[in-house]
């Protein structure tokens, strides 16, 4: 379990990065590299190398300017979760970031790094098509800025091209407020299954994460009967191609969805600290 | 010896342990720390086919690699494991015209570094011609599809027993029950992975050998047999190790491979196993089936077992020990546990699969026959009507009836099987417990309690480390008066530094600190039988008293000659000797120990120069039976499938106490490692024979967060044996997940659910709780 050889260089630019990505076609950038290490231990990637893109101050910052949250893309899974005005105004990310892996993870890893990998049992993924944030990507010919939408194309894919580095999120603040649910098999696991939920009044949207190849955000009705919505669900469900499909998978997805729902509805302190809505699993 | 003598200080205190400040500050030296100048290192090409003819390798492009030192295969090294046929199929330390498991090492590569080793290991080509992968243990019975082996059965053991008046019994019985329980592949998991390292020393002709292992005087018999080197050639040394649980005790092909390659290259040679290549071939464990039929009364009294055991062995028996036979054999014997269950009938099939051998994983049977023996209580309990403690109750064994005969022969010591259940009971608060559970049902939440009544074999003539039933201790007082004593057992983690010392200073009258003991070293310690099967404590631990004892009286004879006094008029304890009541007629031990190594002519006629000596146990016993209780309460949330533990107390019973501190910590590991079982750990293979869970992102262990608080308490039955003392090392696995598993059964009684496979999973809670809604 010893990577292949590789280069290795340490920026402190976005442009010196693209440069080198640009000219070494095999190239790699490395941010917190809580995905990328444990993939070329295995073999299963062997960038020829490394661009560390740690030093770059550039990314590092999260601004909220009353109508965008704006997070650098070496923005910390642990800081998101720390940040007041994160807590404040956008409490959903906060609590979805203390579900990421563990401590020691989420003090490394990065949310760029997050969106770049892909992972559709990732929280950032879906947190970004659910508030309908837009990706900020730098590359040669400049920076272009692409729906959350849009950029999620599958599995560990993404619009991303070899010499493009993410280097912002921007976040609109949203109408309604989001709720957040995520079961895993073990505290810090990827998900089983997860979902964010936003209620408009009636209807509203699910994102889901741990189900399909992606990301999606599906339009749904939200009556007040928990049956009636236990239907809603499904409904939203059927509208996408579910992986490794079963009877659990959906059990789950629906039970998912519903705590969201429940935690979306939840004030002050015990929203933040979810027991109602099911809060840590154990 | 004086009253005093008999008291002691230091056994059955919680003495912290001497091992923890190097441990926990990062100073101690694991295998992978050894460092020799020129030292290489291998790198293995392993078999990405369940079976498959070989017909072919292509090699220069590894040869001529960078760093390249030597490329081996089967041709080179044409050693077969089971050379002693005992099972008419030998493992070829690299495989040999066919492989027949995932990951099974088929080409060495040894760099200078295992960074050039795994680069050139990427370039061999080997070509494979796949057959069909033998999967399925009740197939394989059949010889279906094929034989793994052809010139040998799939059946690689089978054994039937049944007591006298079984079929009578059985038949008359008015009740009668069948269940099919199922556990999965396993593994210990250490935190430190296997190694090997080996020296040779130009200069003397000797082979040094590096090993993480649980037996080092085994390993050493091993190699050299295998290799046709005079034993006294290899000197095994055992460096610190991270964990064994029963995996360490076996001797695997690329510890023979490591030797070999150190030997024809006349280079130090290591290599350690990565985290992919322990779960691929690390001896797993629990592949097993236990086909059941039970007979009993209306008033919930159980007459007769017959059980059908099967156990998945794997593409070859583990050497040299199989843990599949461990796992069966034992488990037929002890399948009636605490209870008095008058009649069995059992028949064993151990057989080959395309799968990693099955080895030793702590507990071996026990884990699986108390899941059996439980689960055949609570599904008496449940078509009954009546209240699980009840019916354990009515079964258990009483006080008055040890030594008690097994319906299986074996005998049991006295144990406290009754009193352990009833206090567990007592501290879980079991009489409330039915009323809460209720309550919260209403509001649709699901609790369940879970009794596990365990009996744990310790102290046998064999287990996995070994065929020894004596440990020795060799004691020697250095001339300033501290004591050096050495062993021959492989502890892991255990703590034997402290508690063996423990009772050495005790006996010999020092102080803790001044007693150093040493082990994995073949060249300084006796003959020992290693660290397995809860062995080290009773027949270890009963050689150091032994051993501390004879020492001491040496330092009485000699103490009460220069005193003159009479020898039991002499007292030992905090490095003196004086003359019981006359505090002032004393001498150090210092003093003694340097008038028995210099000033010679001072000791009594007759008794030896010097304060060296080795002494020997062997329990009259061939087994001591440590018991216990373990109830496990959960809450199964429903929704989810996830099992939560919230309240778990263990009653246990290992005789006399050597160290509570340790014990307590043994029993939080058992619970931990119970909790993986019960609901977490499984080594999945695909239906095209590939194992699945290759990494520890899909084989799932427990976290610290899904261990509760544990309340523990202790009964104390002494063995016959030295000290009292009972082993402990696999009770608290061997009852765990029992009382877990128990647990689920009884919170989802109202969805009918009787657990009847380990591990459970969020997917089974799911499926279960939806199908009956
Ligand atoms: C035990 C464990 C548990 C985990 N659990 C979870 C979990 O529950 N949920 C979860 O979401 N994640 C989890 N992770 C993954 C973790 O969140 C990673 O930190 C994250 O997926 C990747 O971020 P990183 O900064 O570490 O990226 P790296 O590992 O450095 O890189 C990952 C990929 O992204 C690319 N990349 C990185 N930054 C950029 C950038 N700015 N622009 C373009 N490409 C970039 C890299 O080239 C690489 O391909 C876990 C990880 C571990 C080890």
């Amino acid at each position: 379990m010893k990577p292949a050889a590789f280069e290795y260089q340490r920026v402190t630019t976005v442009a010196e990065a693209v440069k080198l990505l640009r000219d070494a076609p095999d190239a790699k950038v490395i941010a917190g590299g809580q995905s990328l290490v444990p993939l070329m231990n295995f073999r299963l990637t062997r960038p020829s190398l490394l661009v560390d893109v740690n030093g770059i101050k550039a990314l590092q910052h999260v601004v909220w300017d009353g109508t965008y949250l704006r997070i650098g893309s070496l923005v910390r899974h642990q800081q998101i979760a720390d940040h007041a005005e994160i807590q404040k105004h956008f409490p959903v990310l906060a609590v979805a970031a203390r579900h990421i892996g563990h401590w020691a993870i989420r003090n490394r890893g990065t949310i760029g790094g997050s969106l770049a990998h892909a992972d559709p049992a990732s929280e950032w993924p879906a947190a970004t098509v659910a508030l309908q944030a837009e990706i900020d990507v730098e590359g040669p010919q400049g920076i272009r800025t692409v729906p959350a939408s849009e950029f999620f194309q599958g599995y560990y894919s993404t619009v991303l091209q070899p010499d493009e580095l993410v280097v912002a999120v921007r976040i609109p603040y949203p109408k309604f407020r989001l709720g957040f649910a995520e079961i895993a098999r073990r505290l810090g696991d990827f998900a089983l299954a997860g979902a964010f939920v936003e209620d408009d009044g009636g209807q509203g949207f699910v994102t889901w994460f741990g189900i399909a190849d992606k990301p999606v955000r599906v339009h749904t009705v939200l009556p007040d009967n928990m049956e009636a919505r236990r239907e809603a669900w499904q409904q939203a469900l059927g509208t996408l191609a579910i992986a490794d499909d079963s009877k659990s998978r959906r059990h789950l997805a629906v039970q998912m969805a519903e705590r969201a729902w429940q935690h979306s509805r939840l004030e002050g302190g015990k929203y933040l600290s979810e027991e109602a809505a099911g809060g840590d699993p154990l | 010896m004086t009253e005093q003598a008999m008291r002691p200080q230091f056994m059955g205190a919680r003495v912290k342990r001497v091992e923890d400040p190097r441990l926990l500050t990062g100073q101690a030296r694991y295998l992978d720390d050894i460092d020799l100048p020129g030292m290489l290192e291998i790198a293995f090409v392993r078999s990405p086919y369940p079976s498959a003819r070989i017909t072919g390798m292509e090699l220069n492009a590894v040869k001529s690699a960078a760093g390249v030192r030597a490329v081996l295969t089967f041709e080179d090294c044409p050693i077969l494991l089971w050379q002693r046929d005992s099972y008419q199929v030998g493992q070829p330390v690299l495989a040999h015209n066919e492989v027949r498991y995932v990951g099974e090492p088929v080409v060495a590569v040894v760099a200078e570094d295992r960074y050039q080793a795994e680069d050139a290991a990427e370039l061999a080509v080997v070509h494979y011609e796949p057959l069909q992968p033998v999967l399925d243990m009740v197939q394989a019975i059949e010889e279906l599809p094929r034989r793994v082996h052809s010139h040998a059965s799939n059946v690689f053991y089978h054994k039937e027993y049944t007591t006298q008046g079984f079929s009578d019994a059985f038949a008359q019985a008015p009740r009668h029950l069948a269940a099919t329980f199922r556990t999965t592949r396993q593994t210990a998991v250490t935190l430190e992975p296997r190694g090997t390292a080996a020296m040779p020393d130009p200069a003397s002709g000797r082979m040094t050998v590096y090993a993480s292992t649980q037996s080092p005087h085994r390993i050493r018999g091993d190699l050299a047999e295998l290799l046709g080197w005079p034993e006294n050639q290899v000197r095994v040394i055992v460096p610190e190790v991270g964990g064994g649980f029963g995996m360490k005790a076996n001797t695997y092909p690329e510890d023979v491979v490591v030797v070999w390659a150190a030997r024809h290259l006349g280079k130090p040679v290591k290599w350690v196993s990565d985290r992919t290549e322990s779960l691929l071939t690390d001896v797993h464990a629990r592949d097993d089936i236990h086909e059941v039929e039970v007979a009993y009364q209306d008033d919930g009294r159980i007459i007769a077992i017959r059980d059908h055991l099967m156990a998945d062995g794997g593409a070859y028996p583990a050497y040299p020990f199989s843990g599949a036979v461990g796992e069966t054999s034992l488990a037929s014997r002890v399948l009636t546990g605490p209870y008095q269950i008058p009649y069995i009938e059992t028949v064993i099939d151990c057989t080959y699969s395309n799968k990693t051998p099955l080895g030793a994983y702590r507990g071996v049977w026990g884990p699986i026959a108390s899941f059996v023996q439980e689960g055949i209580v609570d599904r008496v309990a449940r078509s009954l009507s009546l209240d699980p403690a009840e019916v354990r109750r009515i079964n258990m064994i009483r006080p008055d009836q040890f030594p008690f005969r097994n319906a299986a022969g074996m005998i049991y010591d006295a144990g406290s099987y009754g009193e352990s259940m009833e206090e567990a009971l007592r501290l879980i608060n079991y009489k409330d417990f039915r009323v809460r559970q209720s309550a919260l049902r209403a509001q649709g939440r699901y609790r369940g309690i879970g009794i596990s009544v365990f009996v744990e074999p310790t102290a046998m003539a064999s287990s996995e480390a070994g065929s020894v039933g004596y440990e020795s201790v060799f004691i020697r007082v250095e001339p300033t008066g501290k004591v050096t004593a050495a062993m021959g057992l492989g502890p892991t983690g255990q703590g034997h530094e402290t508690t063996m010392a423990q009772l050495i200073a005790d006996q010999v009258g020092v102080n803790l600190e001044d007693v150093v003991i040493l082990h994995g070293d073949t060249d300084s310690a006796p003959f020992g039988g290693g660290t397995g099967g809860s062995r080290s404590g009773p027949i270890g631990g009963g050689a150091a008293l032994v051993a501390g004892r004879e020492m001491r009286q040496r330092l009485v004879k000699l103490a009460a000659h220069l005193l003159e006094a009479a020898e039991e008029d002499i007292e030992l304890g905090h490095g003196q000797a004086w003359v019981a009541g006359v505090p002032d007629r004393a001498m150090t031990i210092r003093q003694l120990a340097e008038i028995a190594y210099t000033h010679v002519k001072r000791i009594p006629p007759g008794m030896p120069i010097g304060l060296e000596l080795v002494a020997r146990y062997q329990p009259e016993q061939s087994v001591s039976f440590s018991n216990g209780t373990h109830i496990a309460e959960v809450e199964v949330d429903p929704l989810t499938g996830l099992v939560q533990v919230v309240n778990y107390v263990v009653v246990n019973d290992c005789g006399r106490l050597i160290n509570p501190l340790i014990v307590e910590g043994q029993i939080h590991g058992g619970v931990a490692q119970g909790i993986g079982s019960a609901f977490l750990e499984s080594l999945r293979y695909g239906d095209d024979g590939q194992l699945m869970t290759t990494s520890l992102s899909d084989y799932l262990l427990p976290e610290a967060t899904d261990v509760p608080r544990i309340t523990i308490e202790h009964l104390v039955t002494p063995s016959a044996g030295e000290g009292g003392i009972k082993g402990m090392g696999e009770g608290s696995l061997i009852g765990a997940p029992a009382a877990l598993v128990g647990a689920v059964s009884d919170a989802l009684a109202p969805f009918h659910v009787m657990v009847d496979r380990l591990p459970v999973t969020p997917d089974d809670v799911i499926e279960w709780v939806t199908a009956r809604v």
